[in-house]
């Protein structure tokens, strides 16, 4: 009889269960207090307290109870605080729990949406491609009333973001399912070597057994303990394999509850040499009138309530058995101290007609007509074997009418996949367990091979390798299939469809009429039948509905379930939320060794690629100014540097840039642009040669890493003979570009070893030598800016007390950084191009002002027959400066070029420069308006015309370049 | 002005010390899953022809790490590249002896503030590695000595495994400024393991 305490539903001890009855845990339940035991699920505690109803259904809004009492249970998907379709029969009950029903209003008891099973006739399958389209303005107003109605819980915007992990694993063997087969072959293989990892979907290993008689908990012990000691196989329970791929790549989702809220979900990315599959067998309800109802439960159900939970289902209670784990449910009820009124042996021409009952099951219609008051109907009805696993290997089950489930086809499995346990047969403990271990052994065996061949294609390990002499047997492939024996298969009764019309999805509310309305429309199979009434597409994806389903759709077509077949098992095999497969956001940044530097001094960051980098520190335009009137530092450490040494590198630079490079004195530096094989201007940069084979090049800080790649191409595949080397040094120097009137005056101060003098270090030179005290630094002699300037590339290490050094000794000399943004009015004063802003995928060589630099005598570089083409077609588009007529407008970039409505051009740089007072602009224009003095038209993004004049010279502020020079 | 004072691109956690030249951490991590930030140590790249005289003389391959005569860790990164890793300020010597090897060319560049250099000891270093790095670390694929290039929190890095008196240890390297990135990527890889930043000493590498 039940116990008071632990609610009117409880039990006395059960042998097997998993609660803990000393330790007691409170939650609510649609807003009323409830008290369950550790070890309890949500479900478990509910019925414990005598609930029946736990849900409504998708479109009926039926009341539905346990049916399955799993994972798997279509009745049971609640609402645990903010996270919602919480599987309510899997998941513990946790202290202060606030548990509720989904889509239910007003409550679960009175929900108002149960006028749907009043509109039935209308809302049959597919109702929604038939109903509710017109009129057409009423469709706002339908939307509104249906999204009502829409099933699923809630999502709270105010609900952390969780932070999910990802690991990488490569066991040997990887086992799907941790029952009495899963657990024998894992041991198998760990003994024979292998490094295991076993997988199980439940809290604790041991499948069927946990609920079984007292040999099953004996031999779960026994096997549960040698799982244990063995140190090889890793378990991972309340885990799940979502999908096998390729090469058995293999996803597990790891449910970590223990760590709850946030990072309750890990995925694990397994690559296993050989998969195990032992999933066991799912119960499969039996479809009749009234098959939903509260009250109508499994057979497993039944058995883990009891046994498990010390949980009675019901008081009166009405079985069909058409298999020994039905007979063993009898039992469990009659220990358990429910009636038992009626047992229907299917094997002997037993069966349920159909149920009846509104909030629950009230009364039973049997075989031979007579009716049955119960408040439990127990149903054991057969099972359906979960194959996707071997599905997703390419092996199509085949569908066994003695057996009533479908097998997997063995031949068709790649080698490294085995199957095992109920999923492969029947047969005694002993003889599943003896098949598994067989497998299991088996698998390690094959396990080594692959193992072996990977490391044989693996550099430099050849050394290392530990040669297995273990695991027994030949590895040749040919005497794969021969090693694992036969499982008896036994015959069960063909129950799917009963007399009368029942639910085959219970989650998407599909009944078999609904399947056979579908095929007489013409939805005549499977895959049609699926997706026109959306059977096996809710979350239980077809694990209790879609045999069924097939058998439905074969019986109105008129062949059988074997011809028929089921729809394509895909990954995931259960729903997996996006976190869990997003991962953490692994998202590289880089910052400079000034860094610290710029964010004590109100630096505001700009995301540049993977940098941050200091925009401006308050003032873009004072930055700029000091730098024309006193002396400025910036940071300017992602420029991309190139060491390159080498007996070729000037042929190299020569093949690339498209100027010549033969002639390049040791201490001389020059401006290079590189071009595509398509003529496409590609990046550009300064290289100094340090020494007779030695150079040092810079790239643009966005193309560092691909002009790295490009160098690499060409002498990797294009010019393998060359010798080159080529060392990215770009975060090896912290770089640092001084510029301003006041520049020499402020690096003589710091600067050891370099006679800083114009005649000794002219414009366009590098040297080495050391600053603030801090040796091998590199000094180029350069202009971005336009003024003196020298750019800095000082060992990383020492970058902020350099920065540091240069701005406290110029103090007195005004010294002040300035950031990308200044940097960028100056370069615009100075009309010098930004690859990527001023060219774009299309602007070829002789389009970005470089006629000066292509020189097309050369014998070849990389571009030169497209430039070649260009230059003879003269009538593609050109860089030029651009003035507004009105100063005071400063263009938007990528404002249109008009000529009346045809589009002539784009402004591609836009400021307001300081220095003069005025707008400046860089434009492409076509050919045609390039002519200096020209009035162009600028369309602004308002819509506004502006007229705008081309300057003589690319460079609005000193084109002759003096200022440089000094 | 002052002394140069060689800083690595992580941030060192107080209290923070100066050992030969570097500012570094001074704390000393309790548990025995740890990670230290060993930029200081001196690195130098050397490229050579993967089959010339050079390499016989270096003598140690592609995917292979190992301790010369003179305590310097060499690294065979990739086919006719090395990096050898010595203690703080030995740069300049570890060059000067690459520059007496046979065989041109060669070049020999000094990559001691270019790369950031982190190692993670542990007996359940694996553990951490493999939350961000899909290379198999068993024994059998990746043992004591073994040296590869992959992708560890989305990022290029170096990987050695060069165990501690029998206890499991990786170094890691990556392109210096994102090297807070790694470090940051390993902290929290190892939280749930208890991993702790122990300082950098110079002695013992």
């Amino acid at each position: 009889m039940g116990e008071q305490r632990g609610g009117a539903m409880r039990l006395t001890p059960q042998p097997g269960e998993v609660i803990d009855r000393s330790a007691t845990i409170d939650f609510s339940w649609n807003g009323r207090p409830f008290t369950g035991f550790a070890g309890d699920t949500i479900a478990s505690a509910l019925a414990a307290a005598g609930e029946r109803v736990f849900s409504r259904s998708l479109k009926y809004h039926r009341p539905r109870g346990l049916l399955t009492a799993s994972y798997h249970d279509p009745g049971c998907m609640v609402q645990v605080g903010d996270e919602p379709n919480v599987r309510g029969a899997h998941r513990l009950v946790s202290a202060g729990a606030a548990v509720t029903s989904q889509n239910t209003w007003p409550s679960l008891r009175l929900d108002l949406k149960a006028v749907n099973q009043f509109a039935a006739p209308v809302l049959t399958a597919g109702f929604y491609y038939k109903t509710f389209m017109r009129p057409r303005f009423a469709w706002p107003l339908y939307e509104a009333v249906l999204r009502r109605f829409v099933n699923g819980g809630r999502v709270s915007r105010d609900t952390p973001p969780s932070r999910q992990a990802k690991r990488f694993a490569h066991p040997d063997v990887l086992v799907a399912g941790g029952g009495p087969a899963g657990m024998a072959a894992a041991l198998a293989a760990a003994r024979a070597g292998a490094s295991v990892l076993l997988v199980e979907e439940e809290l604790h290993l041991g499948g069927h057994l946990r609920w079984g008689d007292e040999a099953d908990l004996a031999a779960l012990a026994n096997l549960g303990a040698q799982v244990a000691a063995e140190p090889r196989i890793e378990v991972l329970t309340d885990a799940v394999v979502l999908g096998r791929y390729d090469g058995n790549w293999i996803a597990v989702l790891e449910r970590r509850g223990d760590l709850g809220g946030a990072e309750a979900e890990r995925l694990v990315k397994a690559r296993a040499k050989t998969l195990v599959v032992a999933p066991g067998l799912i119960e499969r309800p039996y479809v009749f009138a009234g098959n939903d109802l509260p009250g109508v439960m499994l057979s497993t159900a039944v058995r883990r309530l009891i046994n498990l939970y010390a949980v009675k289902p019901g008081e009166r209670a009405v079985v069909l058995s058409a298999n020994p784990e039905g007979d063993a449910a009898v039992a469990d009820l009659k220990r358990a101290g429910i009636q038992v009124l009626r047992v229907e042996d299917a094997r002997l021409g037993g069966d349920i007609v159909m149920a009846a009952g509104r909030a629950g099951v009230r009364s039973v219609t049997v075989a031979d007509g007579s009716q049955i008051s119960c408040d439990l109907l127990v149903i054991a009805a057969g099972w359906t074997a979960p194959t996707s696993l071997l599905n997703m290997a390419g092996a199509v089950p085949a569908y066994s009418p003695r057996a009533a489930r479908f097998l997997p086809d063995f031949a068709g499995l790649p080698p490294e996949v085995l199957a095992t346990g109920g999923l492969a047969g029947d047969g005694s403990l002993d003889e599943l367990t003896g098949h598994a271990s067989a497998a299991g052994a088996e698998a390690a065996r094959r396990a080594e091979r692959v193992g072996r061949a990977w490391r044989q294609a693996m550099p430099g390990n050849r050394a290392a390798a530990v040669p297995a002499e273990g695991g027994a047997g030949s590895t040749d492939p040919s005497d794969d299939a021969k090693v694992l024996p036969d499982l008896p298969v036994d015959s069960h009764p063909e129950l799917f469809a009963g007399r009368t019309n029942g639910f085959v999805d219970f989650s998407e509310d599909v009944t078999a009429k609904d399947l056979r309305a579908a095929v007489a429309e013409g939805f005549d199979s499977a895959e049609l039948a699926k997706r026109f009434t959306t059977a096996t597409m809710g979350p239980l994806q077809g694990k209790l509905e879609s045999v069924n389903a097939a058998a439905v759709v074969a019986d109105a077509i008129g062949t059988s379930i074997a011809e028929t077949g089921t729809t394509t098992w895909r990954p995931p095999y259960v729903p997996v939320s996006l976190g869990a497969l997003a991962g953490p956001a692994f998202e590289p940044v880089r910052y400079s060794p000034m860094q610290p530097w710029h964010e004590a001094h109100g630096a505001v960051p700009l995301q540049a690629g993977a940098w941050i980098r200091p925009d401006h520190y308050g003032d873009p335009a004072a930055e700029a100014r000091n730098v024309r009137e006193r002396v400025g530092l910036i940071d300017v450490t992602p420029i991309g540097k190139l060491d390159l040494r080498g007996p070729d590198v000037a042929n190299l630079l020569n093949l690339l840039y498209v100027n010549k490079w033969s002639k390049l004195e040791i201490g001389r530096v020059r401006y290079g642009v590189m071009c595509a094989e398509d003529g496409v201007v590609l990046d550009d940069g300064v290289t100094g040669r340090l020494g007779e084979d030695h150079y040092l090049m810079s790239t643009t800080s966005s193309g560092a890493g691909a002009i790295w790649e490009w160098l690499e191409n060409w002498l990797q595949t294009e010019r393998p003979g060359w010798v080159v080397h080529v060392t990215p040094v770009t975060t090896a120097y912290a770089s640092m570009n001084v510029a301003g009137p006041h520049t020499r005056t402020l690096m003589e101060r710091v600067t050891e070893g370099v006679d800083l003098s114009n005649e000794a270090f002219p414009y366009m030179h590098v040297r080495t030598g050391r600053i603030a005290g801090v040796d091998d630094c590199v000094l180029w002699r350069i202009g971005f800016t336009g003024e003196l300037s020298y750019e800095l590339h000082v060992p990383a290490s020492f970058g902020l007390h350099v920065w540091e050094t240069l701005l406290d000794v110029g103090a007195d000399l005004g010294a002040a950084a300035f950031g990308v943004e200044a940097q960028r009015i100056l370069r615009l004063e100075k009309g010098h191009f930004i690859v990527g802003q001023d060219t774009d995928g299309l602007t070829k060589g002789f389009s970005a002002g470089l006629d000066w630099a292509i020189k097309l005598d050369k014998a070849d570089f990389a571009g030169k027959p497209e430039l070649a083409w260009q230059h003879e077609d003269a009538s593609g588009p050109r860089l030029v400066g651009l003035q507004p007529t009105d100063g005071s407008v400063v263009p938007a970039e990528a404002s249109l070029i008009m000529v009346g409505d045809h589009i002539a051009g784009r402004v591609t740089s836009s400021r307001m420069s300081p220095t003069l007072g005025r707008s400046v602009c860089l434009a492409q224009v076509e050919a045609r308006l390039a002519e200096p003095g020209t009035e162009v038209t600028v369309r602004l993004p308002t819509g506004r015309l502006i007229t705008a004049l081309v300057t003589p010279d690319l460079a609005h502020v000193d084109p002759d370049g003096g200022r440089m020079r000094v | 002005m002052s002394d140069p004072l060689a800083r690595s691109p992580i941030r060192p956690p107080e209290p923070v010390v100066v050992l030969s030249g570097w500012e570094v951490s001074g704390r000393r991590a309790a548990g025995q899953l740890t990670l230290t930030d060993c930029t200081p140590l001196a690195k130098v790249s050397l490229r050579a022809d993967l089959a010339g005289p050079a390499a016989s003389e270096v003598a140690v391959p592609f995917g292979r790490a190992h301790r010369n005569a003179d305590g310097v860790l060499v690294v065979g990164s990739g086919p006719g590249e090395w990096l050898l890793i010595g203690p703080p300020g030995r740069a300049r010597q570890i060059r000067a002896s690459l520059d007496e090897l046979v065989g041109e060319p060669l070049s020999v560049t000094d990559l001691t503030h270019g790369r950031a250099l982190i190692r993670l000891t542990g007996e359940r270093a694996a553990d951490v590695l493999s939350a961000v790095c899909g290379v198999d670390l068993s024994d059998a694929v990746t043992p004591d000595g073994a040296a590869f290039r992959t992708a560890v929190a989305a990022l290029a890095t170096d990987v050695v495994r060069d165990d501690v008196a029998g206890v499991r240890s990786y170094l890691l390297h990556c392109e210096r400024s994102s090297g807070q990135y790694l470090f940051d990527a390993l902290m929290s890889a190892g939280r749930d393991l208890g991993i702790e930043i122990d300082g950098f000493q110079a002695q013992g590498f």
